[in-house]
């Protein structure tokens, strides 16, 4: 009985110290992310003078000075209008397009080209180095006229989210029993019939977070937008990497501008958490 | 009705012709490109014209000749000459590529296995009976999704070294040659540890009790759990998130393009970064695609080694 004791107290000692190191190493992970925030309130004068942690009413008097100042220059507007469209417009695209391919190598058999090798074919085109397609991309724009417009993004981000739509749906499809959409066939639907009113509404939630975390890859991408923007197509990133570029850094719009480019898909990361496993490692690991 | 319907490949095919519509070309238009010297060069041509007033008739002058005007026309013009195989040559003894290379191969080579070895350590530690560990969880998915542009200049303000956070060390965080590459490095474990960490995570939990008190049972020490029962159950897990890191740390671009810009000198200038500054800031547009070139067949060859796990784990 003692014994017994004595092992669950080393026990509960042993999860206290493991709990407070797991506290201390996701801290080290959040703080630069709080660094930003911190900085994003600070009056310019007080950015090098703050002394501690800087935490807000603590270590200095805080203002939302800068990010008045920043989200009322049409610049940070239309950047944010313009990641906006690109993204959601990409996303939605690569949806359309990715899901009944998807659903066709999660349900029907392949012959020669195996369903297998058609998941590796996408899946390698999403280990792709982007910087491969970069130039040939740049003159095709050029060509067409397409600089600096949000379709030429649209068109390759769209490119570079598919093969993640076909991947992770197909997982989500094979998930589901193919029993439902063969009744359905008893009951006289159509293949379209039984993708489109079984599988896709059962399919919806992944569907969704899907969407979400494309959308998120898209509005982090920085090499194309940097590449065919340069005025009207701007998006966010390319905006803070610009404003760099004239001034030097300002550290405290750099605070604001970084919360406002990481606070979507940071907010996505947490909603969609529960398919963010099988998300990033492309349906190869249940989470 | 049988899944072995001609319909399928209506399913299938826009998502197939529209990435071959976007891959086949533009990796078919770089290879041709690469066996080409381009140039951008400005024509100047100089003529004069007669001046216009604001009724479009020729200004006279007091002797009732037509004033001229000098007119100078810049013209863009690209020329491009076959030079054969010369841009892929130039790829092998190229002093700032081999630089690049060596700046890829540190990430490849030191940052990927420790993001992995501390990716493992730390799903082990969260594996145990951790206080609010759903909320330590969700806090530790953030660095993947942060923008990483974002995350680069938040920590070239983290690393400054004249009243940054960290100014009180001394340590010439991003002006000194090795150390700009280490704090890069550190940037770059910060962001992707959470990514093995999660995944293994997840397969650590897939793990059913039963194993480990099997193991006990036949007095397995930590040691032998380790490698008898663990390692085996994680190595497939392991070998994608392997592939996965792989290809992202050749892949590397926003954090150094927003932290060191590539510098101090090129000390931190990944493969990629090279390759779009001679592309897309140089406009040297053929020895650009032909490293590109060099960068797919890397690429390739990765792939092809984790080709049969993908096999496997894709049936």
């Amino acid at each position: 009985m003692t014994n017994n004791n004595q092992r669950s107290l080393g026990t509960v000692l042993t999860d206290t110290g493991l709990s407070l190191l797991a506290i201390a190493i996701a801290i080290i992970f959040i703080f630069p992310i709080y660094w930003a925030f911190s900085q994003s309130l600070r009056n310019p004068l007080d950015t090098f003078t703050v002394a501690g942690f800087g935490i807000p009413w603590v270590n200095f008097q805080p203002t939302l000075g800068n990010w008045i100042d920043q989200w009322s220059t049409p610049e940070t507007v239309q950047s944010l209008a313009n990641s906006t469209i690109i993204a959601v417009s990409a996303s939605v695209l690569a949806i359309v397009l990715g899901t009944p391919a998807a659903y066709a190598v999660a349900r029907f058999r392949f012959v020669r080209w195996k369903n297998r090798d058609i998941t590796i074919w996408f899946l390698s085109q999403r280990v792709l180095p982007p910087v491969a397609t970069v130039v040939p991309f740049y003159l095709l724009m050029r060509t067409l006229g397409l600089l600096d417009t949000h379709l030429s993004l649209i068109l390759i981000n769209a490119t570079f989210v598919l093969p993640f739509v076909v991947v992770i749906m197909r997982q989500t499809f094979l998930d589901l029993p193919a029993e439902l959409e063969e009744a359905a066939f008893v009951d006289g639907a159509g293949y379209f019939g039984a993708f489109w009113r079984v599988a896709l509404p059962l399919a919806a939630p992944s569907m969704a977070a899907t969407g979400l975390i494309i959308f998120a890859f898209t509005w982090n991408e920085f090499l194309f937008a940097v590449t065919l923007g340069s005025d009207k197509a701007i998006t966010v990133p390319v905006h803070i990497a610009g404003a760099v570029d004239t001034r030097g850094v300002q550290f405290w719009f750099m605070g604001v501008r970084a919360m406002t480019v990481m606070v979507p898909p940071v907010l996505i990361a947490i909603i969609a958490q529960r398919y963010i496993v099988r998300g990033l490692t492309l349906g190869a690991v249940k989470g | 009705m049988r899944w072995t319907s001609r319909i399928r490949f209506v399913f299938l095919a826009p998502a197939v012709i529209w990435v071959l519509a976007f891959t086949i070309f533009p990796l078919g238009y770089s290879l041709y490109l690469a066996f080409y010297k381009i140039e951008q060069k400005v024509e100047i041509t100089r003529y004069k014209e007669p001046r216009l007033d604001d009724q479009g008739q020729p200004v006279l002058d007091s002797k009732g000749n037509p004033r001229m005007k000098n007119v100078v026309v810049k013209n863009q013009v690209s020329t491009s000459t076959f030079v054969g195989g010369t841009n892929f040559k130039r790829l092998f003894n190229d002093p700032q590529l081999f630089e690049a290379v060596k700046v890829t191969a540190t990430f490849v080579f030191v940052a990927v296995p420790l993001e992995l070895a501390f990716g493992f350590l730390l799903a082990l530690l969260f594996n145990r009976h951790i206080f609010g560990r759903p909320v330590l969880r969700a806090t530790m998915i953030l660095p993947i999704f942060a923008t990483p542009l974002a995350i680069g200049y938040t920590f070239f303000t983290i690393f400054y070294e004249e009243g940054g956070p960290l100014g009180w060390t001394g340590i010439p965080f991003l002006s000194d040659p090795n150390w700009a590459l280490f704090s890069v490095i550190l940037v770059d474990i910060w962001q992707w540890t959470p990514f093995c960490f999660l995944v293994i995570l997840a397969a650590l939990q897939g793990v059913p009790d039963e194993l480990y008190e099997a193991a006990r049972v036949d007095g397995a020490g930590p040691w032998q759990l380790f490698t008898n029962v663990l390692v085996p159950v994680l190595q497939p897990t392991i070998i994608i998130v392997l592939l996965l890191r792989l290809a992202e740390a050749l892949k590397l671009f926003d954090i150094p393009f927003a932290m060191t810009g590539g510098g101090p000198g090129v000390a931190t200038q990944p493969y990629s970064l090279l390759a779009f500054r001679t592309g897309l800031r140089f406009f040297d547009l053929g020895y650009a695609s032909a490293m590109a070139y060099g960068l797919l067949v890397v690429t390739m060859i990765i792939v092809i080694l984790f080709f049969r796990r993908l096999r496997e784990t894709y049936d």
